[in-house]
């Protein structure tokens, strides 16, 4: 077939791209299993097709500077917040999905052969070689599709569930259906509950889904296909009704699962464990009462026992899984240790679901402290790998650290259960992008709060933000540790960190922020000092942006403005120069500025660090500031503004605060000449407070002869 | 524009009609350009100037600095470059330099160059990261045969050799035509033959051995699969071999225009030098074929040199170095002096 075949030239060009890779291979290896002969190869070491791949791939560790290998490594494409991680992991997959559409809807586009000899270059089918069913085109269905019984195999086999029905019901129903396709129909219509699911296609769309709090009410579809499907058979096989029971039994359509399981028992139709399995776990659905509920779940594992069937793994976890669901209390709490100790007995080991509601029974929010974790951490080290049996395994990790951190607070097992965590591929049990966030948010929160301060730097630098990016509870959890132990430069950092993770609207939290600033400002170095500094003035700056943004248009929600306090601490912050010349000087301007302006929440709480501002202010030679401060603090009515408007001026005027006593009780028109302007405005001010009244008159035009003042001085 | 030049030097006189002509006509089209203006006026902008301070762009605030920068000195380069992949500046903690400059300069460094993201990098196969990767297989590899160790018992007791080549490209198949061809090689001493069959075999192969290294080489491509082209030269290297072992009929007819190589005992050279020699012996005598085959010719003084320059002379080919051994082994056996050295 190949033999005359011409290589045409961009043949030999794609084949230069990569290296020919010659083997020599020797002749056919003598079948002797003996080696020790010398000189015959020994038995090969059995292996699977991926086992070298996954072993290269074992040698690859975790790289805390680079993001999830799904994200481009590229400083402009790798995402820092929570949202630019999910809109670009979910944009990737939306372009597949795109490719998908055009692949299914264009099928006949892939069907050229570009290795043939001309005139053999269209087929009628898709064009691969080596042929993946995976990355075949789908078929579409529609009305006026000619579908066989072997279409609507299909559809079943690859759980394509709207489909199956659309071939369904061209098929012509029920009647012409065999028996077997039916059942399989039926079960996938139960398994389910008619909707379509997420195919598993789409990684990141699963991951980011969050169907985390699915809702625990009966969604079962009554009336539905299914139990038409159902009624319609006859005789009604036990697989039927295994599929109709277990379909009821997991949406929680409790009632008429147990009256079919009586009726199947009643006309001697066997059901399966996993049918028993269902059943028990909705009990609770069933029966009020805890000795109630308990009495029917004795009685429908004796049933079982008289079907003659044994229990598996999953029989625990339902079992667990109801008696978890009832509440808390020492009674409930013993049954679910005696039914652990039964199955230990016929030599079932609990695994990561089981554990998952035992420690929902036992670490009650309100509830008594009890450490099961520990016990449960050592069991679950000693083995040699966490298989994944069931879909609530994944809640296991989450729960416990949660456990870890509110109900024990303890560091230790949260580092013990992360080490777990992180051995071999157990990660993968995390679950979900918001799984995995909850999962931190709980390990970093009892990191904080528990751990040495060094060991909490280490692990925020390894998880932060390319593993995990915090959330604004989290994020005053670790500033509140940055502050106690007094890391300014790892503060400063924080801000711009909060604005990368989109937090910097978050007025609580900059105000957190600015607080804690301030606390830790007096005992850092002159760097570090500046750099606190620079981050409150961009606090500033950047609160001003946003309301420039807000009058454009640009933003939808209003911005929330700092409080009087906040920007008094950035004015605080920035005033700490010695240099009149210092742009330090310009922001706190602009922040009396905005305070006057009434742009503030509320008034400052710390009137004294406006005082102190006002007189430093007038030391270094900016009375246009000092000024604008006195005058805020009259407005505000503070009673300090009085002493402080006589200390500023005397400070300005250079006289004892006697003579400024004196000048001040002289007539205000005489003033007026003598004064500079924003000593006058520093006098008014005195007056004002003086008097009870206000001189808005002037006061508006205060603000803007500061500039010119402070030139005119220098 | 040339319009309006004529009406601004109206000079001569008695051009008064023409130039009312031209004022009207220059005033329309300054009505017409006033009408452009109005919807846009095109400006030729050669230096794009109004687009340059268009392009002027917004830089993002929130972009981190490079990842390199934060790089502790002690990691794992495996994990940051586990694969292949094209140069980054900000994951590569490197100041490497690339690109050709005037002499003098230094080459451009990391950030923005093409230069290094065109040539292959192999940044993913640092040393350590071969070694775990090593250590990692090492596990699925059985131990070399001790006593296979060298190159000469690896010959002798695996002679064959198969050599096919796999291709790897991007293209919209896997598929490529030449990963059929399969070759297959063998020392041609490491078969067991006998002089006959050797030269049945030898005449079977035709060019396909190669006298410098004594290889034996098949090549199959006229099938589509490699499978089928291995079995097939195999079934041909066991064919040539069966065939040459097998004697046929017509084989004891070969003669001596059919012989490979010069054989003296059966040639005329013999013969001549046989009567020759009987010649001078007085001994004048009718031999037969056989006899003259089976003449011993250790009587004949220098005559062993004789055959051998005269077999070397037939088979080798002519040569100074043959030719001159054929003529001092005659003058030796003439009894002739030596030929001087001029």
């Amino acid at each position: 077939m190949y033999s005359n075949i011409f290589l045409p030239r961009q043949w030999s060009r794609i084949a230069c791209l990569c290296r020919t890779v010659s083997t020599v291979e020797a002749q056919k290896l003598p079948q002797n299993s003996n080696s020790s002969d010398g000189i015959s190869p020994p038995p090969r070491i059995p292996r699977g097709p991926t086992d070298i791949l996954q072993a290269l791939a074992a040698t690859v560790g975790p790289d805390p500077t680079a993001a999830h290998y799904k994200y481009h490594d590229d400083p402009y494409l790798i995402p820092l917040s929570n949202f630019r991680k999910r809109s670009y992991a979910l944009s990737a997959e939306a372009g597949r999905k795109a490719a998908a559409w055009i692949r299914d809807e264009h099928a006949d586009l892939f069907t050229t052969r570009e290795w043939d000899p001309p005139g053999k270059k269209k087929t009628p089918y898709l064009n691969a070689d080596p042929y993946i069913e995976a990355f075949a085109p789908r078929p579409i269905y529609n009305d006026e599709s000619k579908v066989t019984e072997e279409d609507f195999n299909y559809t079943i086999q690859n759980a394509l569930l709207e489909d199956a029905i659309k071939v369904y019901e061209l098929l012509g129903g029920a009647q012409v259906i065999s028996d077997e396709l039916k059942i399989k129909f039926l079960q996938l219509l139960c398994f389910y509950n008619e909707k379509e699911p997420i195919s598993m296609d789409w990684v990141e769309e699963r991951w980011f889904a969050a169907n985390t709090r699915e809702r625990q009410a009966a969604t079962w579809r009554l009336g539905g296909l299914a139990d038409s499907i159902f009624t319609s058979m006859e005789p009604k096989t036990p697989e039927a009704y295994c599929a109709v029971i277990q379909g009821m039994a997991k949406y929680y359509q409790a009632e008429r699962a147990h009256a079919l399981a009586q009726e199947a028992i009643e006309q001697g139709i066997p059901l399966s464990t996993s049918v028993f399995n269902s059943l028990l776990s909705c009990i609770g659905f069933l029966k009020e009462g805890t000795t109630l509920r308990i009495e029917a779940l004795k009685t429908l594992l004796s049933q079982m026992n008289e079907q003659g069937l044994t229990p598996n793994h999953e029989t625990l976890t339902a079992c667990l899984r109801s008696v978890s669901a009832w509440g808390g209390g020492k009674i409930l709490q013993q049954i679910a240790l005696q039914v652990i100790a039964e199955f230990r007995q016929i030599g079932i080991q609990p695994g990561l679901s089981a554990y998952y509601y035992l420690l929902c029974l036992f670490c009650k929010e309100r509830g008594a402290q009890i450490d099961i974790l520990t016990s449960i951490l050592n069991d679950l080290e000693k083995r040699e790998k966490l298989v994944p049996q069931e879909a609530t395994d994944t809640n296991f990790f989450i729960t416990a650290m949660g456990v870890c951190s509110d109900h024990l607070q303890n560091i230790d097992l949260a580092e013990r259960l992360h080490k777990l965590l992180m051995k071999d591929d157990n990660y993968k049990l995390v679950g979900d992008a918001y799984k995995e966030s909850i999962y931190y948010r709980h390990y970093i929160t009892v990191t904080c709060r528990h751990a040495p301060f060094e060991k909490t730097l280490q692990l925020l630098d390894t998880l932060v933000p390319n593993v995990y990016v915090p959330e604004p509870s989290v994020m005053e959890e670790i500033i509140r540790t940055l502050e106690v132990g007094g890391a300014g430069d790892r503060l400063a950092q924080a801000w711009s960190q909060l604005v990368i993770f989109g937090h910097a609207n978050r007025t609580r939290l900059v105000e957190r922020l600015l607080d804690a600033f301030c606390n830790c400002y007096q005992y850092q170095d002159d760097e570090v000092k500046a750099k606190i500094r620079s981050a409150a003035a961009d606090i500033l700056k950047f609160g001003q942006m946003a309301e420039e943004k807000e009058e454009s248009g640009d933003r939808r929600s209003p911005v929330q403005k700092l409080s009087a306090t906040a920007i008094s601490n950035i004015i605080e912050l920035c005033s700490d120069v010695q240099d009149k010349a210092d742009p330090g000087w310009d922001i706190v301007g602009e922040a009396l500025n905005k305070l006057r302006a009434e742009q503030a929440m509320g008034v400052p709480a710390r009137p004294e660090i406006l005082i102190e501002v006002a007189k430093k202010a007038a030391t270094v030679g900016k009375p246009g500031i000092a000024a604008t401060a006195v005058t805020y603090l009259a407005d505000c009515g503070f009673e300090e503004a009085l002493t402080a408007s006589v200390q500023t001026l005397s400070l300005m005027l250079n006289r004892t605060e006697e003579e400024v006593q004196a000048l001040l009780q002289e007539d205000r028109t005489k003033l007026t000449s003598a004064l500079h302007p924003s000593a006058l405005v520093v006098a008014e001010a005195y007056h004002a407070m003086k008097t009870g009244t206000t001189l808005h008159s002037d006061s508006s035009t205060s603000s803007e002869s500061d500039s010119d003042s402070s030139s005119d001085n220098e | 524009m040339s319009v309006f030049i004529k009406y601004s030097k109206p000079g001569s006189l008695g051009a008064v009609f023409n130039v009312q002509v031209l004022w009207r006509f220059n005033s329309t089209t300054a009505e017409s350009i006033r009408k452009e203006e109005d919807e846009e006026f095109r400006v030729l902008d050669i230096l794009k100037k109004k687009d340059r301070q268009q392009k002027k762009q917004i830089r993002r605030a929130d972009i981190q600095p490079d990842r390199a920068d934060r790089m502790a000195t002690d990691q794992n380069w495996g994990n940051v470059w586990p694969g292949p992949k094209t140069f980054h500046p900000s994951s590569v903690p490197l100041p490497i330099r690339q690109g050709y400059v005037p002499k003098g300069q230094a080459p451009p460094g990391k950030k923005a160059n093409a230069e290094l993201m065109k040539i292959p990098n192999f940044l993913h196969l640092t040393p350590p990261v071969i070694k775990t990767q090593c250590e990692a297989i090492k596990k699925y590899c059985t131990e070399w045969p001790k006593l296979l160790n060298s190159e000469e018992t690896i010959e002798k007791h695996y002679p064959l050799e198969i050599i096919s080549s796999d291709y790897c490209h991007a293209s919209p198949t896997i598929r490529n035509p030449l990963a059929r061809v399969v070759n297959l090689r063998i020392k041609l001493s490491s078969l067991n033959l006998d002089k006959r069959a050797r030269d049945k075999f030898l005449r079977l192969i035709g060019d396909r051995y190669d006298e410098k290294t004594d290889l034996v080489t098949f090549i199959a491509d006229r099938c589509p699969m490699r499978k089928q082209n291995l079995d097939y030269v195999n079934y041909l290297l066991t064919a040539c071999y069966h065939e040459s072992w097998s004697v046929e009929d017509w084989e004891s007819e070969k003669t001596e225009e059919d012989m490979e190589y010069y054989d003296w005992n059966n040639n005329a050279s013999k013969r001549s030098l046989v009567n020759w020699f009987l010649k001078c012996n007085n001994e004048e005598k009718e031999l037969t074929d056989e006899e003259y085959k089976n003449f011993d010719i250790s009587k004949i003084p220098n005559a062993e040199g004789y055959k051998n320059a005269v077999n070397s002379l037939m088979n080798d080919g002519e040569c100074d170095a043959t030719l001159k051994t054929y003529g001092s082994s005659v003058r030796k056996l003439l009894g002739l002096p030596e030929k001087k050295v001029t």
